[in-house]
């Protein structure tokens, strides 16, 4: 019998050969994650990169969604949720978001696969506190932050004949100011918008308070018995020392301003988050030989921002999958190291190689190693209203040279009240 | 001033021979009063952007010491080129040119949605006999007034169930609508002046409502075409909260690039980048502007028939 090659026939015939062709493709096709951040800065995306090529690497692909920082974040979050389009891997630190996921089935813990890989026990204590929502780890920590460091000029510091680095405690800095301001030079940079007051105000509430008034004072709801205490009115009177530093351009100046103060050499220091780094390299200087990095001196404890992912629950097992590979790439202690030494921040376990750190970043893990000596960023305890009310009461007090320390206690019950009925 | 003006000032200078000194217009305190005032509201608007201009051809190192408005010591196109080709909005580090395309694509579909949607209304309202045109006239006002905001996340779910969320069609059809309450009343107020006894003609010479539309009004719709059009490239390509919120993963305008790019909580920033950007995104809507303001203005004053 003959058959005719119909075209029909070769069509079927070419069909069914590309369906057998593609079939180990498909198979092994890249599961593709949909990333949504609020990272765009040469040092955010460096890192970023970092992470992702490792997590590719693996046969994997991500796709990213990035929108402006904090401020826009939480809005286009909403938006993709609300659409259908949960992205699987996102940047949100609002608690009630994961609470809202998990309603929606959407939630994923990741105990048991930190378990499983050995991290949980290389996080310090505050990381480990900063990913759990609710009792479990529903974050992927990518970096750490300090809230409060000193960042100073090294050439100031020679030409007024200071040497930060010998500084025991605040008083000690102090002693130092005339030296400095006789040599022509200001002593603190200091900005003038609410973020660079309040991250000011908490960094110093640690440092010269102690953690124990620090969780009182910024917990979730705050102990209103903290008011009393010695330690905070210190902390208010050092907020005065250090503002009443600011020279006459303070007003509305950006704290990205305020650290090229210190870059230009008009200002010996300032005191603001780590994240200053990125502003200096920014300006190709090298840490060591254009800058140095030190603690608030005489500090009680350090308070910490940890940069975390969030993860999408309710996933089919590949996408599962791939989401605990890109945890397991995040938190892996080399590619976390790498991305930590691109991003300025500190890596995120303490088991990390050290080859890529640099001082400051050492410095911070030597910090986070010592127990109860990190304290939460407020953000991840306190609630919104609370600290919007200590940010402006505070941005209030800088600006204002005829406020009190009594006022700012005033201030600080009444807000209370009005917030904690 | 031209052969003719001057021919006609010295001969009403010189009557009957004798010359009269002209009076020297006095300035009055009032004039002066104007004059301050608006040089401070130039001011007040070309400061700024003297210091956006020389920052973005200064290096860092110059903007470090602070001094916005000194001239840059070396001028450079650093900041540019970074901004144009280089700057990252996530991983996509194509600069400010990533988006500017996407805006492009953006603006076509809207232009064309909203205007059609609201010259069409705007033409049945104000010369057909639409049952019930009035409350539906005061509907349309009321919702002018409705904050964007408000109604954001009920028309996500709306998108995403057309299925157009996440597209370059979500965010026109949202410009569409929002834009639809001014824009038809400006069309409606535009095609009242239209005489009825034209549109009865027409409909006597068999016109239907299209061919009328098509063939009598829209030609003589040229000046508030102009003015919609100006308005509407404007609103669009200045728009960022509906290109953010609309845009999901692949469709975001180039005012959300040049936000990511500008916008910073804890990063680096520099500066003339950010500035170089600013003023690239900026461009489109002031040649527009530039190119179209004397035909704006025509718009404005003209009626349908008179011109």
């Amino acid at each position: 019998m003959s058959r005719r090659l119909t075209s029909k026939r070769l069509l079927g015939a070419f069909g069914l050969a590309l369906a057998i062709g593609a079939a180990p493709f498909a198979s092994a096709a890249a599961t593709e994650l949909k990333l949504f951040h609020t990272w765009s800065n040469e040092s955010e995306i460096g890192a970023l990169n970092a992470i992702v090529k490792a997590f590719e690497a693996k046969g994997n692909k991500i796709t990213e969604m990035a929108v402006p920082h904090e401020q826009a974040g939480s809005s286009p979050l909403v938006s993709l949720i609300v659409a259908g389009t949960p992205p699987n891997l996102f940047i949100n630190s609002e608690p009630g978001l994961y609470r809202d996921l998990t309603k929606r089935g959407l939630g994923e813990p990741l105990d048991a696969y930190f378990d499983k890989i050995g991290a949980t026990p290389n996080f310090p204590e505050t990381v480990l506190k900063s990913i759990k929502v609710d009792g479990e780890i529903r974050k992927i920590p990518t970096g750490v932050h300090i809230d409060g460091m000193i960042y100073y000029n090294k050439k100031v510091a020679a030409e007024a004949g200071v040497d930060p680095t010998k500084w025991a405690s605040l008083d000690d800095m102090f002693a130092d100011m005339k030296k400095v301001q006789q040599a022509g030079f200001t002593f603190i940079g200091v900005g003038g918008n609410t973020f660079q007051a309040g991250y000011l105000f908490h960094a110093l509430v640690a440092a010269v308070a102690g953690p124990d008034i620090y969780n009182r004072f910024y917990g979730e709801t705050p102990d209103k018995t903290v008011f009393d205490e010695k330690g905070l009115r210190d902390a208010i009177d050092m907020f005065r020392k250090i503002t009443s530093q600011a020279d006459a351009g303070w007003v509305n100046r950006q704290w990205n301003e305020t650290t090229s103060t210190v870059i230009s050499g008009k200002t010996l220091m300032q005191i603001h988050g780590d994240w200053m780094k990125g502003q200096w390299k920014a300006n190709k200087k090298v840490l060591g030989e254009d800058f140095g990095c030190i603690n608030i001196p005489g500090t009680k404890a350090l308070s910490v921002t940890v940069d975390a992912f969030g993860i999408l629950g309710g996933q089919p097992d590949d996408v599962l999958k791939a989401e605990l590979d890109f945890a397991g790439t995040v938190v892996d202690p080399k590619i976390n190291a790498e991305f930590a030494s691109i991003k300025g921040s500190s890596p995120v376990r303490l088991d990390v190689p050290t080859d890529k750190l640099d001082a400051c970043n050492q410095l911070v893990l030597d910090s986070l190693k010592k127990p109860g000596f990190s304290v939460q960023n407020p953000f991840n305890i306190s609630d919104t209203d609370w600290l919007n009310s200590v940010w402006n009461t505070m941005y209030t007090f800088q600006g204002d040279p005829d406020m009190t320390v009594d006022d700012v206690i005033g201030d600080f019950r009444s807000e209370y009240a009005a917030v904690f009925p | 001033m031209n052969a003719v003006s001057a021919y006609e000032t010295s001969a009403a200078a010189r009557i009957g021979g004798r010359v009269y000194p002209r009076r020297r217009r006095r300035i009055k305190g009032a004039s002066i009063a104007v004059l301050v005032f608006l040089a401070m509201c130039a001011a007040f608007i070309s400061i700024p952007l003297y210091v956006v201009i020389v920052t973005s051809f200064k290096t860092m190192d110059q903007i470090a010491l602070g001094e916005v408005f000194s001239l840059p010591t070396t001028w450079t196109f650093e900041g540019w080129w970074k901004a144009w080709a280089e700057v990252c909005s996530g991983m996509t580090c194509e600069g400010v040119r990533h988006g500017f395309f996407i805006s492009l694509a953006i603006l076509f579909p809207s232009l064309f949605l909203s205007i059609a949607l609201a010259s069409v209304t705007g033409y049945a309202l104000a010369l057909w006999n639409v049952r019930w045109a009035g409350p539906f006239l005061f509907v349309l006002f009321m919702c002018a007034f409705v904050p964007f905001q408000i109604i954001m996340i009920p028309l996500v779910a709306l998108t995403a169930s057309l299925g157009i969320y996440g597209t370059i069609w979500a965010i026109a059809v949202i410009h569409a609508v929002l834009a639809m309450p001014l824009l038809t009343l400006i069309f409606r107020n535009f095609y009242k002046d239209v005489p009825p006894e034209i549109i009865n003609a027409a409909i006597m010479d068999s016109g239907s409502f299209w061919r009328i539309f098509a063939e009598i009004i829209l030609p003589m719709s040229g000046n508030i075409m102009i003015v919609v059009l100006i308005l509407m490239i404007t609103s669009v390509w200045n728009d960022f909260l509906i290109g953010l919120t609309f845009g999901g993963m692949g469709a975001q305008p180039m005012t959300v690039i040049l936000a990511n790019t500008v916008i910073t909580e804890r990063g680096e920033v520099h500066y003339n980048v950010d500035m170089a950007a600013a003023l690239l995104t900026a461009i489109p809507p002031l040649v527009v502007y530039f190119g179209l303001g004397k035909f704006f203005v025509q718009g404005i004053t003209a009626g349908a028939i008179k011109g």
